[in-house]
């Protein structure tokens, strides 16, 4: 016992140091750019009439001053507002998939097992590249001629299928360990009790559960988030559209013209604007670092609270 | 009364077939068997955790077959007690009364009579994990029975309990028992533990019931070899029988008298078998050897005897055996198990 808290201390100490050295040097290497951060309302509307990548000059004085351009606003919208759905989904259909996968002998069973494990370890890259074939040929085209649009290139549902797949894979993985930790006997002898299976559930294996429950879902909303090649294969960049081509709720929610965090990273390095890019990485590590952070709050209590 | 018609079923690794059991009112019953026999899948299936692939179970003449557990009203308390760790002693005692959504005054007045009569008003608002093995036998057996189960599953309950709580446990089940007036079948796999708690055993072996009866009835008449060993008949040969002497080996020959005869299982028990002390005694099935080897138990000194048949004889006198000693022993007649060998 003393044991594992000694170990336990060791590696909290090792995370949170790693962590936080991290999180210092980004905010240095952030703040030490201050001297680009400014930005005139006139580079902005500059910024409009001038096509991407064709003004190094004027784009790279957006660097720090980010915070002004509404592109950055509605990305971040756009990537908060699809990765709560994913993680939503994600939970919604992994929660009891776990559940089942763990508690019932289902032929297959270890077949599915193998596939979700695969996917987690496949790049991003080969998922989407598998999305793209999937939804371009058989049934799924079919399907997608019949609802009259596409599911690639777009934001709905595209970018949600995209970040969807390796989401739910690493909840799963999280939601089903924790359910074959917790054993069946109490589940057993509940119902034995008088206890319908859904009571059992609710009021024994879910609260032995909930820490996992919680990491997992916390899990799948930072793998979500964390999504590049998929989304970038699928769905591509929205930056560029004309806002004619983006719908009337697209434009109601803030995320039209507007890319996926981490594309909208890689599409600035691209175009030469590394400020830019690793402003919205900072972005990006500031709510990772949050989420692990409360993943491991949540984590350390235990399992039985 | 419980039933168990032609039970068979198939869980992988182990497989029950043709089960037939019957448990009246208010019987204590221990399944007995080794490891492997079957008994937890058995009572798995009564419990209704799995349901079995042919046969039947009725309790007070209701088919419960199809039912799920929560519809059987059968008490289960699994080997490892599956206590609730999230909740307190009370709130696990309570677990079933509020799963019928019994009115909160009429729970609390059930689990507190339940905490007193099983003493653990000490534990009651304590959580599970910092209990001690009795304590939790405790508890277990307090959840299960707040309920008032038609019957009660216990599943090895003694098997994590130290040798001395163990005795006292077994006690306190029997007295727990009677004080409810229940039906309680309980599973383990030595015979001192059942002689401890039970009216009548059942025993098992290879997935099915091998033998059933009152457990002096089984010692005293096994039905095969595998019962005859596993109620420790450490004496066990094969003869021939020709209805009046069975001849064993080369040159032994028992006397006994019985109806059949051909090829017969001999099953001794060493408590049966007299150390002849006067050198005059003659009579039937006397028999001289050398003491091999001796093992001191608590209340008896245990002896291999080297003979023709190697037998082993329990000697509760005080007196010295060596090795080499010269040793005569008496087999009474009517103490002779005789199995017919299939």
């Amino acid at each position: 016992m003393s044991g594992n808290r000694h170990s336990r201390t060791s590696y909290n100490t090792f995370f949170y140091s790693f962590a936080g050295f991290l999180f210092l040097y980004s905010a240095y290497l952030f703040l030490s750019n201050l001297d680009q951060l400014f930005v005139t309302e006139a580079a902005i509307k500059t910024r409009e009439i001038t096509s991407w990548g064709e003004d190094r000059e004027i784009l790279n004085q957006f660097a720090g001053g980010f915070w002004k351009d509404p592109y950055f606003w509605k990305s971040l919208n756009l990537t908060l507002v699809i990765t709560l759905m994913t993680t939503f989904i994600a939970t919604i259909l992994g929660i009891p998939t776990a559940y089942a996968l763990s508690r019932y002998r289902i032929p297959g069973k270890s077949v599915v097992d193998v596939l979700f494990s695969s996917l987690m370890v496949m790049p991003g890259s080969v998922i989407g590249i598998c999305l793209i074939v999937m939804f371009n040929y058989g049934p799924l085209w079919d399907l997608q001629n019949l609802l009259g649009f596409r599911f690639g290139h777009s934001i709905f549902p595209g970018m949600l299928i995209a970040s969807l797949v390796l989401s739910f894979a690493f909840g799963m993985s999280a939601w089903k360990a924790t359910f074959d930790s917790v054993n069946p006997r109490f589940e057993q002898v509940a119902r034995s009790l008088g206890s319908t299976r859904w009571r059992a559930f609710r009021t024994v294996t879910f609260p032995l559960a909930k820490s996992g429950i919680v990491t997992g879902i916390i899990l799948a909303w930072t793998r979500a988030m964390a999504e590049f090649s998929a989304v970038l294969f699928f769905c591509g960049t929205f930056r560029e559209l004309p806002a004619s081509r983006f719908s009337n709720f697209t434009k109601f929610l803030q995320m039209d013209q507007a890319d996926w965090l981490s594309v909208a990273v890689w599409a600035q390095v691209e175009f030469g604007n590394i400020e830019y890019g690793f402003a919205l990485a900072f972005v990006l590590v500031f709510i990772g670092g949050i989420s692990v952070y409360v993943m491991h709050r949540i984590g350390a209590k235990g399992y039985v609270w | 009364m419980i039933e168990i018609k032609n039970l068979s079923g198939n869980l992988g690794e182990f497989r029950l077939h043709d089960i037939n059991l019957e448990v009246n009112k208010g019987e204590y019953l221990a399944i007995l068997g080794p490891t492997g026999a079957g008994k937890t899948v058995l009572i798995e299936y009564i419990a209704g955790i799995y349901k079995p692939d042919k046969g039947s179970i009725l309790v007070d003449e209701e088919d419960i077959t199809s039912l799920y557990p929560e519809e059987r009203n059968i008490g289960y308390v699994p080997q490892d007690y599956a206590l609730f760790p999230n909740l307190t002693v009370k709130r696990n005692i309570a677990y079933g009364l509020e799963a019928r959504k019994m009115p909160s005054e009429q729970v609390d007045s059930i689990v507190s009579d339940m905490i007193s009569r099983l003493k653990i008003e000490y534990i009651q608002n304590r959580m599970p994990l910092n209990l001690s093995g009795g304590e939790k036998q405790r508890v277990a057996l307090g959840r299960a029975l707040a309920t008032e189960p038609r019957l009660l599953l216990l599943d090895e309950p003694l098997s994590a309990l130290d040798e001395n709580l163990r005795t006292e446990m077994a006690r306190e089940l029997r007295r727990v028992q009677r004080d409810v007036n229940g039906t309680f079948i309980h599973v383990c796999h030595n015979f001192e533990e059942a002689s401890d708690v039970a009216d009548r055993v059942a025993i098992m072996n290879d997935g099915t019931i091998v033998q059933t009866g009152i457990l002096k009835e089984v010692m005293e008449a096994p039905k095969n070899e595998f019962v005859a060993r596993f109620m420790k008949s450490q004496n066990i040969f094969y003869g021939l029988s020709d209805g009046s002497t069975i001849k064993i080996g080369k040159t032994t020959t028992l006397v006994k008298k019985d109806t059949f005869t051909g090829d017969v299982i001999v099953a001794i028990r060493p408590e049966d078998i007299a150390i002849v002390e006067n050198e005059k005694d003659k009579g039937q099935n006397i028999f001289s050897g050398k003491v091999e080897s001796t093992k001191h138990k608590p209340y008896f000194t245990e002896i291999a005897v080297d003979m023709e048949l190697p037998l082993i004889v329990y000697s509760q006198t005080e007196r010295k055996y060596n090795k080499g000693d010269k040793i005569r022993v008496r087999i009474p007649s009517e103490k002779i198990i005789m199995i017919k060998k299939s």
